[in-house]
């Protein structure tokens, strides 16, 4: 049974189709790399999976069901958390206070919070690594810590696929290290993996399936070194020169 | 040894701001008699507190981000509804002051439906419009609302009697001045109940970061509609307490532009994200515009708001409370306040 299922999910924006016809899925515990140039189509991929936009045709099935016209926060509910492209911190609330609110939201809230959602919170900025900045406001936290920052918050939905956008985009070489460590780390927890990755910084090391997009169409999906070897895929990135086409 | 000194200091100012704040809450309850029993005087802080609650009430909105130029709406809806009711059926104020708050939460309902879904100054220029619905309507349905020459000759509110004691509210300005006190300490308690719960959380979150909000599972539309309801409810009751409180309404008075603007004025001022700024800058300002630039300048007193406003936004955009609050917050947070 596959965790998540795309059937010809499709999104037209005007007269422009942002995703075509894509058929996909994922299997529980994958972690799965999208990759594709610029306006490829993979955010908007996120978007219509998470419910923040309507998929103009196609369907979305996660765990068999047909969660295509859910709601954020029911399919938030389901098991479905994501990051942005660009950190979103709440910037004046603590870090703490940041990942304690994407515990108490998701689930069955509560008007106070409980100790145990503090402690919940608190060990996942030890998983991600920020635990000594719980106090310091979201705001003030570097690039790389806001990127740790989104990921533990997703985290505190308890999600059971974790959608990741670009989240080791502008890292150092030993960031990006640590972001592998750390994604390896969030699978052993059971979570399954879908990120997106458009310089490839982290699928290629860490994924064990990609699926590249091009102008809103599936071009490959495979291996990393499948898809890696694809003809499309090597002229979608790197463009060719007509006589080789 | 230096850090050791520089928490102390942290320690000494948040002690120095809590006992100010202590002290002033005892001399609002010592009020009357520091003031000789002044009629003048306890009018002028009466009306300060109410506007307090305005202000209190204004800032439930105003902390998930919005800023609404129309809570006039709310308050006129409030005291004509009470004023009508009490006058007209011959209900008791008590009854229909809370009716009155629940009118102007249904005209709340409507504000939200028709201008939730803007933001930012649409959101803002929405509201300053729709005042004029409800103000056009009570200015021209004479039938029922007497029309522009507004209802004079309101019921004042009963003495409230327990045991041999018992508090005259609309017969002295004794008894107004704690009672409004008393519904001013209700409103704090409220809004510290609001801010401090989850509630709070998913209204700040909703302020600083929409988007991520829905990512957690917060649902923004839901939150914003519940603090206009909020809001719009607490209006109201004030705008029915000051019909009965003066025992006059008339369109012009209580959908006038003053009690959109003074509240928004005050809660900007004292911090619009905070619990008590809102009350404080009403607490200060009131009076000192009424004692101390009225007379001065009879005619353009109110330019006192406008210089007020337009300092704190250039000085202190968290408003003075804010603040003095942020720096204690931080003091605390990074661990120097145990």
């Amino acid at each position: 049974m596959s965790l998540l299922r795309l059937e010809a999910l499709s999104k037209k924006f005007g007269d422009h189709w942002a995703l075509r016809d894509i058929e996909f899925s994922i299997n529980p515990g994958e972690i799965v790399g999208l990759m594709g140039p610029n306006g490829a189509g993979k955010t908007t991929m996120f978007n219509l999976i998470s419910g923040r936009h309507r998929p103009s045709s196609g369907k979305v099935l996660f765990a068999d069901k047909d969660i295509t016209h859910y709601k954020p926060h029911e399919i938030l509910r389901l098991g479905i958390s994501r990051t942005f492209q660009s950190s979103r911190p709440f910037a004046k609330m603590s870090t703490l206070e940041n990942v304690v609110a994407g515990r108490i939201f998701s689930k069955d809230f509560h008007l106070f919070t409980r100790p145990s959602d503090i402690e919940t919170a608190e060990q996942l900025l030890e998983l991600v690594g920020i635990a000594h900045k719980a106090q310091m406001p979201a705001g003030e936290l570097t690039l790389s810590e806001q990127r740790r920052l989104d990921l533990a918050r997703a985290l505190a939905t308890q999600p059971r696929l974790l959608l990741l956008d670009e989240v080791a985009a502008g890292f150092s070489p030993l960031a990006v290290k640590q972001a592998v460590d750390l994604v390896l780390r969030v699978r052993e927890r059971g979570v399954t993996l879908f990120i997106i990755d458009h310089f490839l910084t982290l699928s290629l090391r860490v994924s064990d399936r990609l699926l590249a997009l091009d102008r809103g169409e599936k071009v490959a999906e495979g291996s990393p070194r499948e898809v890696m070897r694809n003809r499309e895929v090597i002229r979608a990135y790197l463009g060719m020169r007509r006589k080789e086409e | 040894m230096r850090k050791e000194a520089v928490v102390s200091k942290d320690l000494k100012r948040v002690h120095l701001v809590q006992a100010a704040l202590l002290l002033s809450f005892f001399l609002l309850l010592l009020l009357p008699v520091l003031a000789g029993y002044s009629d003048y005087i306890l009018q002028v802080f009466t009306h300060a507190l109410l506007l307090a609650t305005l202000a209190l009430a204004w800032n439930i909105l105003g902390s998930s981000g919005a800023i609404s130029l129309g809570h006039a709406a709310f308050f006129g809806v409030g005291a004509y509804g009470s004023a009508l009711l009490s006058h007209d059926l011959g209900f008791s104020p008590w009854f229909t002051i809370p009716l009155g708050g629940f009118l102007a939460t249904t005209v709340a309902l409507i504000v939200g439906f028709l201008c939730l879904r803007l933001r930012g100054a649409y959101f803002a220029l929405a509201t300053l419009a729709f005042v004029e619905i409800p103000k056009v309507i009570t200015d021209n349905w004479d039938g029922l609302t007497r029309g522009s020459l507004g209802l004079v000759g309101l019921p004042g509110l009963p003495t409230l009697r327990l045991g041999s004691y018992s508090l005259d509210i609309s017969g002295s300005p004794v008894g107004s001045y704690y009672f409004v006190l008393c519904y001013a300490l209700v409103l704090v308690l409220v809004v510290t109940l609001i801010f401090r719960s989850n509630l709070g959380l998913a209204l700040q979150a909703i302020r600083e970061e929409e988007i991520a909000a829905q990512a957690v599972g917060i649902q923004v539309q839901r939150y914003r509609i519940l603090s206009l309801l909020v809001s719009g409810f607490f209006t109201g009751i004030g705008g029915a307490l000051y019909a009965h409180l003066i025992r006059y309404v008339e369109p012009g008075l209580v959908y006038g532009l003053h009690f959109s603007a003074i509240p928004m004025i005050f809660a900007i001022c004292g911090g619009r994200f905070t619990i008590l700024g809102p009350a404080l800058a009403a607490l200060i300002l009131y009076p000192l515009d009424q004692f101390i630039f009225h007379p001065l300048v009879p005619a353009g007193h109110e330019f006192l708001y406008g210089v007020i406003i337009i300092l704190t936004i250039l000085f202190m955009p968290s408003g003075f409370w804010g603040h003095l609050r942020k720096e204690q917050l931080v003091s605390i947070k990074t661990g120097s306040i145990e």
